[in-house]
Formats: C-alpha cells, sequence, structure tokens
C-alpha cells in the first residue's frame, strides 16, 4: 500500500514462491499517472528489445498492444465523460458558461492476466508454458519450439511469438511474472517501480480485498462508474492479474466474458464423432443401393 | 504586490498595464533574435513547450535508449479539434511550424486536452510541443528550441521558452534551397531587428535594474 514506504508488499522482500503462495497484481488507473516506468522497468530487467520506433498518433500510447516485445503496456484513453465528480465547465468553449464539457485522460497498466485457467497452457504442446509455485504462468522459452498454438488460444491476446531479426526470434514470450525476480525475494520490476503503487503486488487474496475496497472507496467519491475486471464467471475462473475500470471493459481492449478455446473440446469431438457416424451410414446405405 | 506582464512574444496586450512586457528584461536584440510584436497577425498561434516522461532535456540522453526512444518516437504539435478544422489538418499530419527564429515540422497530435483560449474577446489557439528531439540518434526530429527567442530574466537569466508567437502551415518543410524559399513567404528577411515596441535597440544597456547576472548594476560594496 502507498505511505507504507518500504514495508509495502510492492517494496519489501518476500518467500512467497518457497512458501507456495498464491500472488497477484491489482492495477488501479484512478491513481496511475501514465509515466511508464513499469514498461522502462519491465524492458530493462527482462532485457526485452525494441519493437520499432514507430509514432501512432494515438494520445501518448507508442506502444499499440501487447506481444512478445511488450510485457506491459500503459493505455492512453481519452473519454468525454465526466471523471468521478469533477466539474470541468465549458472547457474554453465559448457560450454558456454553465454548460458542462465533460472530458478525462485515464491510464491503465495491461499486462498478462495470468489467467486461472491459461489457454496458452492448456494448448501448448511442448510442456514449454508451466505454472509456477505462485500460480502464474510462464513460458520456458528454451523448451518453446514456437507452434504458435498458445498465441490463437489466449483469451486476451497476450502471447505472440517474436519476428525476425531480434533475438530469440520464433519463440513465444509473454509476462513472466519476474518469475526470477520472485524466486529470489523480490517483487516484479513494474510493481517495484510504480511511482504511485497503481500496480500493487501481494497475495491474491489480499488483493482481492484490496480492490473491493477500493471500488467502494471510488464509488463513494463519485466515480460510480468504477468496477472490478475479474472474470470469475467464465471458463478463465479468475485472473492473477485483475483491474479497477472506470467504465466499461471494451473501452480498454479487455473482453467482457473471456473464454479459452478447451471449453469448446467436447462439442468439437462430439461433431466429428457423429460426422464419422454419418459418413459410415451415408457409405454403407450407398452400398446398398447400387450394389 | 504581484503583477502580471505579457511574455514577450503575445497575441494580446497587457490587460492590467499600459506596458506589456517586464521592464527589467533582457531581449539580446540581434538580427537573428527578433520577437514578434503584441498581436503580430503574422504570428497568430501561441506554442508553448514542455517535457515528456519519457525523454530528458533535449533528448541526448533519453533519444539513444531504445527503451524510452520506442514511447515517444516521433516530434509531435499537441493541437485542439477547434485548430486542426481550422488549419484542415487531421490527426498525424505534418505541419511546419515557424516564428521569427526559424521554422521546423512536426506531426499533428489533435486532442481535446487542448482548448482554445478566450483572451480580451477573440479567440486565441495554442499548441504545444515537447522540446527532446534532434538530429541523431534512433528516433530523430526537428528541434523545437531553433523556433524559441534567447532572452534573460535579470535575477537567473533564465529564457522564456514556454510562450511564443508562431504560425502554422499545413504539409511538411521544403529542405534545401526551397527551404530557404520557403520562409521568405513567411518570415520577413531583413528590417530593424527590434520588431516588438518595448524592445531595446542592439547593443543598449539593460539597465541597473537588470541585476542578477548582469554586469550591468552590481555595485562592489567592499
Amino acid at each position: 500500500m502507498i505511505g507504507e514506504g518500504i514495508q509495502s508488499t510492492n517494496q519489501r522482500k518476500h518467500s512467497y514462491v518457497q512458501d507456495r503462495v498464491e500472488v497477484g497484481f491489482f492495477t488501479d488507473p484512478s491513481v496511475c499517472i501514465g509515466c511508464k516506468a513499469c514498461e522502462v522497468a519491465c524492458k530493462e530487467w527482462n532485457e526485452v528489445p525494441d519493437d520499432g520506433f514507430i509514432w501512432s498518433g494515438n494520445s501518448y500510447d507508442n506502444t499499440g498492444h501487447l506481444g512478445a516485445s511488450t510485457w506491459r503496456h500503459v493505455m492512453f484513453l481519452e473519454q468525454d465523460r465526466q471523471k468521478g465528480n469533477q466539474v470541468t465547465g465549458p472547457m474554453g468553449l465559448p457560450g454558456d458558461p454553465q454548460s458542462e464539457d465533460p472530458f478525462r485522460w485515464v491510464f491503465l497498466s495491461d499486462v498478462c492476466k495470468h489467467c486461472e485457467e491459461a489457454g496458452c497452457l492448456e494448448a501448448c504442446p511442448t510442456g514449454s508454458i508451466v505454472r509456477t509455485e505462485v500460480g502464474s504462468v510462464l513460458v520456458q522459452n528454451d523448451v518453446c519450439n514456437g507452434c504458435g498454438y498458445c498465441v490463437v488460444s489466449c483469451p486476451f491476446g497476450v502471447i505472440d511469438r517474436r519476428p525476425e531479426p531480434l533475438h530469440d526470434a520464433g519463440g513465444a514470450f509473454k509476462c513472466t511474472f519476474c518469475y526470477d525476480r520472485q524466486k529470489s525475494g523480490l517483487v516484479p520490476a513494474c510493481a517495484k517501480v510504480c511511482p504511485t503503487e497503481s500496480i500493487v503486488f501481494g497475495r491474491l487474496d489480499d488483493l482481492r480485498a484490496l480492490g473491493a475496497k477500493r471500488v467502494q472507496q471510488l464509488q463513494q467519491s463519485g466515480y460510480s462508474d468504477a468496477q472490478l475486471y475479474d472474470p470469475t464467471e467464465t471458463s478463465v475462473r479468475g485472473i492473477h492479474a485483475f483491474f479497477l475500470i472506470l467504465g466499461e471493459p471494451e473501452a480498454y481492449g479487455l473482453p467482457p466474458k473471456p473464454q479459452i478455446p478447451t471449453i469448446y473440446l467436447k462439442s468439437a469431438w462430439t461433431s466429428a464423432f457423429a460426422t464419422a457416424i454419418a459418413s459410415i451410414i451415408v457409405t454403407l446405405v450407398a452400398f446398398a443401393f447400387f450394389s | 504586490m504581484p503583477t502580471h506582464y505579457e511574455p514577450l512574444e503575445s497575441p494580446v496586450k497587457n490587460a492590467l498595464y499600459s506596458r506589456d512586457t517586464n521592464p527589467v528584461v533582457n531581449w539580446f536584440t540581434r538580427q537573428e533574435n527578433r520577437f514578434a510584436p503584441p498581436g503580430d497577425p503574422r504570428f497568430p498561434f501561441v506554442l508553448t513547450t514542455y517535457r515528456l516522461t519519457e525523454h530528458h532535456t533535449a533528448g541526448g540522453m533519453s533519444r539513444f535508449l531504445s527503451h524510452l526512444a520506442e514511447l515517444q518516437p516521433e516530434l509531435f504539435a499537441e493541437m485542439s479539434p477547434e485548430l486542426a478544422t481550422e488549419l484542415k489538418v487531421k490527426n498525424g499530419d505534418y505541419i511546419s511550424i515557424v516564428s521569427l527564429r526559424g521554422a521546423i515540422e512536426s506531426r499533428a497530435l489533435v486532442s481535446r486536452r487542448m482548448r482554445p483560449m478566450h483572451l480580451n474577446g477573440k479567440t486565441v489557439h495554442q499548441i504545444a510541443m515537447p522540446f527532446h528531439f534532434g538530429t541523431s540518434g534512433p528516433v530523430r526530429g526537428d528541434a523545437t528550441n531553433d523556433l524559441v527567442p534567447i532572452s534573460g530574466e535579470p535575477n537567473v537569466t533564465i529564457m522564456e521558452a514556454k510562450a511564443l508567437a508562431c504560425n502554422i502551415v499545413p504539409g511538411r518543410l521544403p529542405r534545401g534551397p526551397a527551404f530557404e524559399e520557403w520562409i521568405k513567404k513567411y518570415v520577413p528577411q531583413g528590417g530593424p531587428p527590434n520588431l516588438h515596441p518595448e524592445q531595446p535597440p542592439p547593443g543598449a544597456s539593460p539597465g541597473p535594474a537588470a541585476g542578477g547576472h548582469s554586469q550591468h548594476g552590481k555595485t562592489d560594496s567592499r
């Protein structure tokens, strides 16, 4: 928590890996200042290469989306909506000085959600993607053969294969939840550097309680559209990196009902089986009629 | 008593006094360092400069680091949708920005974060540009400081780089000999170096009021 100094769960050493405690990220855009320190710290610690120097023209967001070489992505949303109960006035427009011209600039640091039931993990044929002691989903890049099944299986579009000519090209990459740091008792790099503790790292059950409290606090202070994004009702069954969002999840590129592809296995196999039976019957009937 | 003076280049007259600018400022009057008079119709827009979190000063230390440079890879000028409509410019288009000191090009970033201002009954548009770009490194761009005049606040000799007058021309800036022809259309060559009515001629003493780092007005009391 902010204000706890080096005693904050974002700063102090821990033994979550040794104790096999489920950990998580709680990301709160209501205090994010859009400094992108998480993006830079992530790339620096994990030695992630740049993915092009392209100016997007979309506010200050020149990152675009998560990918093989972007494991943290700060979104910049410019919305014609009121922020909390902030009164803006006509914002420089001529006319009625009492008229409201609501506007808000919302920042949200997006990351791999480390799903409870992970689509990428279930699709991986090599066993490269594993569940760690702390509940995060880890890609072991020395095992990955670059088949790309995980890329299409991720309900959030997080994981991707790294293109040529970058190093380790062909393999799939995503946020590691700084598993290497956590094994040594360190906090993930993004949470460690977050100056406002918009990214909170800690025990997942503590964070869920903190998130619920924060939503209540914001709603009482006029942020009537504050809600938690933690899809526990769908086949993903909850995420380890969950978010507080202002407004609808679609505005942040978050699917309102994410589903993992393996839930379609039963219906897929049933229809395959039915097709097989049907074609055998058709063949036998054809022989019966024409022989 | 606190007071208010207009910036050295301003689209309006001072609403508080008959004098527009700070009387003790050092203007450093030179032909290359001319100031537009108040409300100059050739330079109707206000330009302000600012920093981005991703870069440091003129970018000499941050433009060469890929982790930082990829987050802000190009120079841009933020403008309101109202100004973009007036200039017939879309988000991401190239625009040329010209002041009495020079001209640069950048991309237009149209955002409702920028709003038109209403000063003395007229609508004044403002653009905002970071000054972190230059001619080398993985990300390059024109230097916004090329537009900025040199002036000296008398105590600490910090120049006024946050408010200046400019003109905006849609499209990219021509380079080479074509630039010389282009700039003549927008900036008058020749003429007196002190265009601002309150600006002293070149070489004039800043006066005893200009203390601080100025050589004038200092007395040795020992």
